[in-house]
């Protein structure tokens, strides 16, 4: 579980989070949406817990993120939108640290890899260095990394950036068994279209503030856009009033 | 388009500095006070020493001269080791080059802003710990201000010309081995070549002839006072053109800085031809990525930390970074050029011009701050940076169950062991080349230790202070503020421990010497304790600091 009461993060005189209050269940899949410079990948680094908040609480499957960092961290899972990693690690060296550093057992670690490499077609690579590979083959690798260690609460931030339809195909499948097996997710996305088709429940964020929370269905309704809308329309409707100062009640 | 590329420098220049707000600009106001106060008493240093050197009979001014010269080659020299190293990372793997790759830009207009930059970070360090030295000659030789100027139209072309060295290596080193395995290999042999010849260099012998007993005539000593230094290099032409200016002989001085305009403007006129060719076969090349085909084996230290669960993470970041640090031929070059430097070292001890045994174990009490200086310098390249060197994989450490502090304690793990390792080689080398007497050789080897392990501490403290994830090589945060602060805390460290100890050394060698009771108890208590609470201070302070630094730190 995810929760966040007041959240508000200032750089300088700018106001990127405002107040934000947030909640998402265990088996919760919901999707972060909003324009460039929303306040959508502070959140998330704030989630994560690599950056601070200048006010509010946040707590990660029932641990604070100020009080129990640690607690909260071991139980949590973060892929950024840039897969920065070790480049002169290979593939197996890499989940074999991150298995190591989040405590998964050796044993089961040595039984999940190779599948894991199976699965997201690294296998052939995974005694290369990961200076070698795509962007696209690093981000499948992070979230490898993911499924390794069972998290309870999983923070994507543009995940799909770089991966192939297959991957893209695979991801979506993942996401809903991630989520199945009791994990909170937390995913911002700029595609609606899967965020439409996946999410349990999304939020719109704008110029730090939240202007839209529940299912796809009251999201579209909150936006005045009419029943055979998009979520797309929706979003840039709310956006658009949001823009104009018209902010429609969350 | 040269210009446009260096104003973007400036523009980012400028907005870096305009954008300083509250603690910020605080902590920059007092480091720059900081850098300031040890440039005047370095300053104060040299003003002392070229003032004994001028004032000796008859040939003063030649031996202020003659160190002058030394002084210039030994910077020329360091400029230029600093520009191999750093110019490769520079010119093809600096993080805007794919962007500027693809923009319609002159392909020798950007090997040139690339190069430009290497000069610059290869050689601002150096010209600024040299300037206190130059200050001092203009005022003890009475030069007048217009000195200083005429000195700033030396150096421009002086560290151009150094740095062209590593510019030209690395374009050609790029162009005929754009495989990186065999860039990789070449680069090693290049590092191996340099550690090489200034090894043999060194056990030449130079300074046979800087002692006048090894000459059977004071004419011979006052000729090789008279005789260039390096008289090819253009160390020497600055030095002749310093000459020139001193005697006020205009024309000789326009001579010298003419073919140090001249050679520098020949030199990169011959890089900037040569890039158009060279540059974007190297930079495809920098593209690739070896092949390389890593096993599953389990390491030494996942079958410990499976031992000892509660070391787990040390040990799991452990060798994560003894992977990287073997995998990358950067720092295998810069091992071989530290194995070089050490083997000199020792040599040099071994031929210092010193008769008795009581002088040689003074010397060797003495070496324990030049050992220090030397694990110092090694901790800036490699201590100091370990944080920053997590790079933007830094986010992976930060999201994970780790604290700041077993971060910082697993990068002192990698860092104090081979300091001390080094620390001690010199000591009880120096100390056995020496024949140091016991007393001196138990108290110089357990002030290594001390004082390795210390260095350590405040370079993994002040690292974290001070940390850049961005950097895109290590001579970046050489010469930041940060590394400045280190060093300045390191050698300060240094000279205080040496000065404490200098007073129970006092004491032995008054009793070697026969007085009676010369031991204060009182004294060595308080050495003692002022050595324990000093060593706390420089330890704690910065650790603690950068503890709370890097947990406030923010990706």
């Amino acid at each position: 579980m995810i929760e966040i009461h007041g959240l508000t993060k200032v750089f300088g005189s700018f106001k990127a989070i405002d107040r934000l209050d947030l909640r998402v269940e265990p088996g919760e899949i919901f999707g972060f949406l909003g324009p460039n410079g929303a306040g959508k990948t502070t959140t998330v680094k704030i989630l994560s817990g690599i950056m601070r908040p200048t006010s509010g609480r946040v707590s990660v499957a029932g641990f604070d993120l100020d009080s129990a960092p640690l607690e909260a961290k071991r139980r949590l899972a973060y892929i950024p939108d840039e897969p920065f990693v070790y480049p002169k690690l290979t593939g197996w060296e890499f989940l074999r640290f991150m298995g190591d550093l989040y405590g998964v057992d050796p044993d089961a670690q040595r039984r999940e890899i190779p599948k894991l490499l199976e699965q997201f077609d690294l296998a052939a690579q995974s005694g290369e260095l990961l200076e070698s590979y795509s962007h696209g083959m690093k981000q499948k690798l992070l979230i490898a990394s993911v499924l390794l260690r069972k998290p309870k609460v999983v923070l994507f931030d543009e995940p799909t950036v770089g991966l192939d339809p297959r991957s893209i195909r695979r991801f979506k499948t993942l996401l809903a068994e991630i989520a199945a097996a009791g994990a909170a997710v937390f995913m911002c996305t700029h595609i609606l279209d899967m965020a439409e088709k996946l999410c349990t429940s999304i939020g719109v964020l704008n110029a730090g503030q939240l202007i839209a929370r529940g299912t796809v269905h009251e999201v579209k309704l909150l936006s005045k856009a009419p029943s055979s809308a998009t979520l797309e329309e929706a979003f840039l409707a709310l956006t658009e009033d949001a823009a104009g100062g018209l902010r429609p009640a969350v | 388009m040269l210009l446009l590329l260096l104003k973007r420098k400036a523009l980012t220049a400028r907005n870096t500095l305009s954008s300083l707000r509250g603690w910020q600009l605080k902590k920059n106001i007092v480091f720059l006070c900081t850098g300031l106060a040890m440039l005047a008493a370095l300053y104060g240093g040299f003003w002392r020493l070229l003032s004994y050197l001028e004032g000796v009979q008859l040939i003063g001014p030649m031996l202020s001269w003659k160190l002058t010269s030394m002084v210039l080659l030994m910077t020329f020299s360091m400029v230029i080791v600093s520009s191999i190293i750093i110019s490769m990372t520079t010119l093809y793997y600096s993080a805007d080059l794919k962007f500027l790759f693809s923009c319609p830009l002159d392909l020798r207009s950007l090997f040139m802003d690339k190069a430009l930059e290497t000069v610059f970070y290869s050689s601002w360090t150096l010209g600024l710990a040299i300037l206190p030295f130059i200050i001092a000659l203009g005022r003890v030789k009475a030069l007048g201000f217009g000195f200083y100027p005429a000195y700033a139209l030396l150096v421009v072309p002086f560290v151009l010309l150094a740095g062209a060295a590593g510019i030209i290596f690395s374009m050609l080193v790029m162009y005929f081995f754009p495989s990186s395995k065999t860039r990789d290999v070449t680069w090693l042999l290049g590092s191996l070549s340099v550690g090489f010849v200034y090894v043999a260099f060194r056990f030449s012998r130079p300074e046979q002839l800087l002692r006048p007993d090894s000459l059977q005539v004071v004419a011979q000593y006052v000729q090789y006072l008279q005789t260039p230094t390096a008289p090819y290099l253009p160390s020497w032409w600055v030095t002749k053109a310093m000459i020139a200016y001193s005697a006020a002989n205009w024309g000789a001085f326009a001579l010298y800085a003419a073919v140090l305009l001249l050679a520098a403007a020949a030199v990169y006129y011959a890089i900037y031809l040569m890039s158009g060719k060279f540059y974007m076969r190297g930079f495809s090349g920098a593209q690739s990525s070896p092949r390389f085909y890593g096993t599953r084996k389990e390491r030494p230290e996942q079958r410990l930390a499976a031992a000892h669960p509660r070391y787990a993470a040390l040990l799991t970041m452990y060798w994560k970074d003894r992977l990287m640090l073997l995998r990358d031929a950067r720092y295998w070059s810069q091992i071989i050029l530290i194995f070089a430097l050490i083997l000199v070292y020792l040599f040099s001890v071994r031929q210092l011009p010193l008769d008795t045994p009581d002088l040689k174990s003074f010397i060797s009490f003495l070496n324990v701050g030049v050992a220090g200086f030397v694990v110092s310098a090694i901790g800036l390249r490699f201590t100091f940076p370990a944080i920053s060197l997590e790079g933007d994989s830094y986010w992976l450490l930060k999201a994970a169950p780790l604290t700041a502090a077993s971060v910082m304690r697993e990068k002192l793990l990698v860092s104090a062991v081979p300091s001390l390792i080094i620390g001690l080689v010199l000591i009880t080398v120096s100390n056995h080349l020496l024949h140091a007497d016991l007393f001196i050789s138990v108290l110089s080897t357990f002030t290594i230790v001390v004082a390795s392990v210390a260095i350590s501490v405040m370079g993994i403290g002040l690292g974290a202070s001070f940390p850049d994830f961005k950097v895109e090589n290590i001579h970046q945060l050489e010469s930041s503020y940060g590394g400045f602060i280190y060093m300045a805390c390191a050698m300060g460290y240094l000279s205080l421990i040496v000065a404490l100890e200098a007073w129970p050394v006092q004491m032995h060698f008054a009793e070697r010497f026969g007085r009676h009771n010369p031991w204060d108890l009182r004294a060595v208590v308080f050495c003692a304790v002022s050595f324990a609470l000093l060593t706390l201070a420089v330890t704690v302070i910065p650790w603690k600091l950068g503890r709370r630094n890097l947990e406030r730190h923010e990706i």
